[in-house]
């Protein structure tokens, strides 16, 4: 009865987190300019990727470079957005800066700013947000029934199994130095969550640099690290980072340490459920072959 | 210092060019860059379509984005080469610009405040002043500490005065550090951005105070150029010669400061401008600081202007930061100068 108040509860949280009013359907969604890289994602999974017109420059997948570049998310140009001739501008919760998006709304071309919630349910939100704006309800119901949802339920089916939460530590690269944590908050929290996996570094919130102690101190038995697309380097740097023979991920024999690719998990589109799929699967295998294996796997795909 | 002195004075004994002329071309040279800035952009429009139709979009482009841009750029270019020039003269050290005096470490300490501790705490009409006024006040405040501690300890000696900056951009460098290790990504991408300086983010209701608050700023500076030009002599020799120097010192140096505060407040840190266009029109029209503010205005301008049109047209239709263009062009110049003096 708990759980089932619980959930109530959540749902109305997030439906709530989620305003309606965001996500109505557009009056004229023909030119999209898209700012973030989920959302080009997603409108390419509803397969209305002839409307887009222009994207930022996080929008890498699944066609880099097809589209002009409206620059970096949180950097946008008014001019040059305009200068694209959209009817309708898609951005993320974070796009800016407001002056430009204030501009834009100023001399007429309709934004959308489409809520951003770090986890499956979150998703799945996402992309019926996109596809009312875009009014392809219809559609969208029928993808997220075939390819979405039973990604999700695999991933309940995570809390279901009885077994314990497996202690991870999610890195990014090396910083000042020291490897760059996960803390509260963060994408890749929300991606570890949905994993059903213990985030051991929830002690700060944000992105953090975090000392050779501290990793010590939190003890995962797992590391994940995202490597940027293509430009390579931070995984090396944290294999090669003293303090990971201190922690019991770098103490197993096959060291436990998994390497993914930072755009495909944390943009909070649709591969990112497929690769907390990927994620659940690894964290719970003892052994999950040597990073460079791992990532050789990444690469084919 | 004599080689310093050098730089700064590259005229002394040269005959000089009948100097009204040149600052004509000067003038010129700033319209040609306004027309150029405000003829040129990512959408392409025409004279028609500027005139034209009220609600055509490229009219309101022109009017509600391009144009206080432009203006922006324009000013904070003008604000920042006079007050490099001011800060040059005063100091006798080529070097200065108001960097080195701390001040844009003040308005980006002020800024980055607002885009870590406010986002998402800050709402209603006012919202959009914040971050600027946070940025001037930065400045403001940058300058008023140097001013009491150099009041106290020194006796507000130059040497004081460039000493006691170089800590206070080491300490606006910790708290820039600080607010750095408190932002979550995005803040820490938006902050980052913001020190690149942009012009991007002028518009209208922004840029008029802004305008205001940049002349009645830097106007002070235009009646100090015949007590900087004794000021090269040397403090005591100026002093002697009728110059109230402790005015000239604390007019300056806070006009300068608020000046820059109320610039850079809007376009974040805009690089070398302050630094080399001084130097630049010292080449063109000598030492005296009656034609070099002036010159400086209208050339930093006409520089600003033209970088911020290549920053925002090179990548079109997304934007590059406006300072790695100006540094970009600022540094190998810097450097072209020093070797050309040097034997």
């Amino acid at each position: 009865m708990r759980s089932l108040l619980c959930a109530a509860a959540a749902l109305l949280a997030g439906s709530w987190l989620l305003p309606a009013a965001a996500c109505e359907t557009a009056e004229d969604s023909s030119r999209i300019a898209v700012a973030g890289g989920s959302l080009t994602e997603i409108i390419y999974f509803l397969g209305a990727e002839e409307r887009i017109k222009a994207v930022d420059s996080t929008s890498n997948f699944p066609e880099p470079e097809r589209f002009p570049s409206i620059g970096y998310v949180r950097a946008l140009d008014a001019e040059g957005l305009l200068s694209m001739r959209p009817t309708l501008v898609l951005g993320e919760d974070d796009m800016g800066p407001p002056e430009a998006v204030a501009a834009v709304r100023r001399l007429g071309v309709p934004v959308v700013r489409v809520p951003e919630v770090h986890s499956a349910f979150g998703i799945l939100a996402k992309v019926r947000c996109v596809a009312a704006v875009l009014n392809l309800r219809t559609e969208a119901e029928g993808l997220l029934e075939a390819k979405l949802s039973p990604m999700v339920e695999a991933l309940a089916r995570l809390r279901s199994d009885g077994a314990d939460r497996p202690k991870a530590a999610f890195l990014l690269g090396i910083r000042d130095g020291a490897p760059v944590g996960a803390g509260r908050g963060t994408s890749a929290h929300g991606l570890l969550r949905m994993a059903f996996a213990q985030n051991v570094l929830d002690g700060f919130e944000g992105w953090k640099p975090v000392s050779m102690e501290a990793m010590a101190g939190a003890a995962p038995d797992y590391i994940v690290i995202a490597e940027r697309g293509g430009a390579g380097g931070g995984a090396d740097q944290v294999l090669a980072h003293p303090a990971l023979p201190t922690t019991p991920a770098g103490r197993a024999p096959g060291r436990r340490l998994i390497v993914m690719d930072g755009m495909a998990i944390l943009g909070f589109g649709p591969r990112t459920l497929q690769a907390a799929l990927r994620l659940a699967s690894l964290l719970r295998t003892e052994a999950p072959a040597a990073a460079a294996a791992v990532r050789r796997v990444e690469s084919r795909e | 210092m004599n080689s310093a002195a050098a730089l700064a004075l590259p005229a002394v004994g040269r005959p000089l060019p009948n100097r009204a002329p040149v600052l004509a071309l000067l003038a010129a040279a700033l319209l040609g860059a306004l027309a150029l800035a405000l003829a040129i952009g990512a959408m392409p429009m025409s004279f028609a379509d500027i005139l034209g139709e009220e609600t055509a979009l490229q009219r309101l482009v022109f009017i509600e984005i391009r144009a206080p841009r432009v203006a922006l750029a324009g000013l904070v270019g003008a604000v920042l080469a006079v007050s490099g020039a001011a800060l040059q003269g005063l100091f006798r050290n080529p070097l200065a610009d108001p960097g080195l005096i701390g001040v844009s470490s003040g308005a980006a300490l002020g800024a980055v405040a607002v885009i870590v501790l406010g986002s998402g705490r800050l709402a209603g009409p006012l919202t959009a002043y914040a971050l600027p006024l946070a940025a001037m006040l930065g400045a403001v405040l940058v300058t008023l500490f140097l001013w009491a501690f150099a009041a106290r300890y020194g006796q507000f000696s130059i040497v004081t005065i460039l000493l006691v900056g170089i800590a206070v951009n080491a300490l606006a460098a910790v708290g820039l550090g600080a607010f750095q290790y408190l932002s979550d990504e995005g803040q820490l991408r938006t902050l980052t951005f913001w020190m690149l300086g942009s012009f991007g983010r002028a518009n209208w209701p922004t840029v008029l105070p802004a305008a205001l608050a940049m002349a009645a700023a830097a106007a002070p500076l235009f009646f100090a150029t015949r007590a900087l030009d004794l000021m090269q002599l040397g403090e005591s020799e100026a002093f002697h010669l009728g110059v109230a120097v402790q005015r000239l010192k604390r007019r300056v140096i806070l006009c300068a400061a608020a000046a820059v505060g109320a610039g850079v407040a809007l376009s974040g840190i805009i690089g070398f401008v302050g630094l080399v266009v001084p130097h630049l029109v010292r080449l063109l029209l000598g030492a005296s600081h009656r034609w070099v503010l002036p010159g400086a205005a209208l050339l930093g301008a006409a520089l600003t202007v033209l970088a911020d049109l290549l920053a925002r047209t090179v990548a079109a239709p997304a934007e590059v930061p406006v300072s790695l263009v100006t540094s970009a062009l600022g540094a190998p110049f810097f450097l072209w100068l020093i070797a050309r003096v040097r034997p």
